[in-house]
């Protein structure tokens, strides 16, 4: 497992310094959740993507990308072309997913507070529908600076969205500018079920995702996700420059190193 | 007269029983009209709240699982303040919604500004998917709906609080063409919404001058009818737009762009060009903004003796 997710962290390092272009911290952050969503919980039909009875996910943290493309290319969803074309005019991938054009991609996210609510909404849409499907939102402590992220805790509440899952990438991010702490009792006062997680490790999210109960109507549910901003390369650790910052040549050999170990 | 926003619970009620899809969520506004709505069909209206822009967010969600849903609220919040929304979720990611709203323009007139709308027709038709309607009548809002909202665009209805009053022809509404609702051979008057009443008191009088004036009354504005404005302008070569929109980007720019290929007309714009500040009834605010029937006469007097 570690081994297979260090090679995904390279190949999103790979992409960023190729194009020059991308976010690698805030998305070291979250290839774990997302590849262990794919991996294990998420249902889909490779062969039909667009299937009506697919589970949805959706990065509301758009900025994460990195982290999304890898996993939708390991399982079937991106080509390796794809992943090469990244953040050039011959590719359909950038740093920021647009559903229009990238397989597996449920939203155009990228400006914070969209996804999370869009969520909600097509939680609401499979329950008039009488379907079954689980809708996964990731989305950033950084991005719960968002209004809207705290309109949907009540409302989604409010509608009973047993359907929903929120996950919240506690990296924090947000704590350089504006602390989100007690971000447990803050989904929980606005009557979410809160799970808390070490979004790193496999099987704390075996655990917590394979025991959650999903059902038409009842509390809508949020894993706090306890992660690193930019886990497994100690120098892009933390805040900071890395945030959006490209890898020098020696810096690339360095982060190879150190998750190649 | 029957109340265009009565007409709309009534016509969402009327479609529901043949649209198993259509959905309605509203912001705390027009929630006792559609309790027959809510207890007809339940499970497809929801009150969600006063947060416009996850209101938005959400219906992106309905469409994403091919339902059809309609957002309704107060123009400035649904429109202006959730903005991004409709730009991001509906725009880039080429999704279907229907936009309906009450309280454009100066509406609430004993409401103040904080509750105006000039701009909410603009921003629509910054859209290229984007389609705006503005039914001045219960009967066209009605039909209007019925012909436009499962087009797969970002469609928006404005709901005037006072109907225009003018009789028109069932036949003669139809979604993206404009109306001859007085044809003259000296002015075109073009308008919408509830201003065509001041457009018709205001051709009455110039008659009397000797003044023949020709109103375009234009209930939607995009799609907008090129043909029907040439057709007129190519006549009196001069042209009144009075409109209760933005003086910045409105129905007057759309009437510019679609007439540049002719030349030697005369043009009048008469639009809103700031805040209209204070409280009263609707006509009052009107005239306050220079749109009474009296401003268009006045206006047109003018221009035509340039």
């Amino acid at each position: 497992m570690k081994k297979i997710n260090s090679d995904l962290r390279i190949k999103i390092a790979e992409m960023v310094k190729r194009s020059g272009e991308g976010h690698i911290p805030s998305s070291y952050s979250i290839v774990d959740i997302i590849n262990y969503l794919y991996e294990n919980i998420l249902k889909y039909d490779i062969k039909n993507i667009e299937s009506e009875d697919r589970d949805y996910f959706i990065l509301s943290k758009g900025h994460g990308c990195g982290a999304l493309y890898v996993v939708l290319n390991k399982f079937g969803f991106l080509s390796e072309k794809d992943i090469l074309d990244y953040s050039t005019s011959k590719g359909i991938l950038g740093g920021h997913p647009d559903m229009t054009i990238v397989p597996g991609a449920e939203a155009s996210t990228g400006s914070l507070g969209h996804g999370f609510p869009t969520a909600m909404g097509l939680a609401l849409g499979l329950r008039i529908k009488n379907k079954d499907n689980r809708v996964f939102a990731l989305m950033g402590d950084g991005e719960c600076h968002e209004g809207t992220i705290w309109e949907s805790a009540n409302v989604g509440a409010n509608l009973e969205l047993g359907n929903l899952c929120g996950i919240v990438d506690w990296n924090k991010s947000a704590s350089q500018l504006m602390p989100l702490d007690k971000l447990n009792e803050k989904w929980k006062a606005f009557g979410w079920e809160v799970h808390e997680v070490d979004g790193h490790s496999n099987s704390d999210l075996k655990k917590c995702f394979s025991n959650l109960k999903f059902n038409k109507t009842g509390k809508p549910k949020v894993i706090i996700a306890h992660t690193t901003k930019g886990k497994g390369v100690s120098f892009a650790e933390g805040h900071g420059p890395w945030h959006h910052k490209v890898p020098s040549d020696i810096e690339m050999i360095e982060l190879i190193k150190e998750l190649s170990i | 007269m029957k109340k265009i926003r009565n007409e709309f619970a009534d016509t969402m009620f009327e479609i529901a029983e043949s649209d198993k899809d259509l959905v309605v969520m509203v912001g705390d506004i027009s929630h006792g009209i559609l309790q027959d709505f809510n207890k007809k069909y339940p499970g497809r209206y929801y009150n969600i709240g006063i947060c416009e822009p996850t209101i938005v967010n959400m219906a992106a969600g309905l469409s994403k699982v091919n339902l059809n849903p309609v957002v309704h609220t107060i123009a400035p919040f649904i429109t202006e303040r959730a903005y991004e929304q409709i730009k991001l979720d509906f725009g880039y990611q080429k999704l279907p919604i229907n936009i309906v709203s009450v309280g454009g323009s100066f509406d609430y007139a004993q409401l103040g500004c904080s509750h105006h709308c000039y701009t909410d027709v603009s921003l629509i038709c910054h859209l290229k998917r984007g389609t705006v309607t503005i039914p001045g009548s219960a009967e066209e809002f009605n039909i209007l709906f019925k012909q436009s909202y499962k087009n797969g665009l970002i469609n928006y209805y404005r709901i005037p609080d006072n109907p225009h009053g003018i009789e028109i022809k069932k036949d003669q509404i139809k979604f993206g063409k404009g109306i001859c609702i007085k044809p003259g051979n000296d002015v075109t008057i073009v308008t919408t919404g509830t201003l065509l009443k001041n457009a018709v008191i205001a051709s009455e009088k110039l008659s009397k001058e000797g003044i023949s004036a020709e109103i375009l009354y234009y209930h939607t504005i995009k799609p907008f009818d090129k043909e029907l404005l040439q057709k007129s302008l190519s006549k009196t070569n001069n042209l009144v737009c009075v409109e209760e929109l933005s003086a910045h980007d409105g129905l007057f720019n759309l009437c510019l762009r679609n007439s540049f290929n002719l030349s030697g007309i005369k043009y009048c714009q008469m639009a809103v060009e700031d805040f209209i500040h204070g409280y009263g009834t609707y006509d009052e605010l009107c005239a306050k903004a220079g749109l009474s029937s009296e401003d268009i006469y006045n206006n047109t007097l003018n221009l035509i003796n340039k």
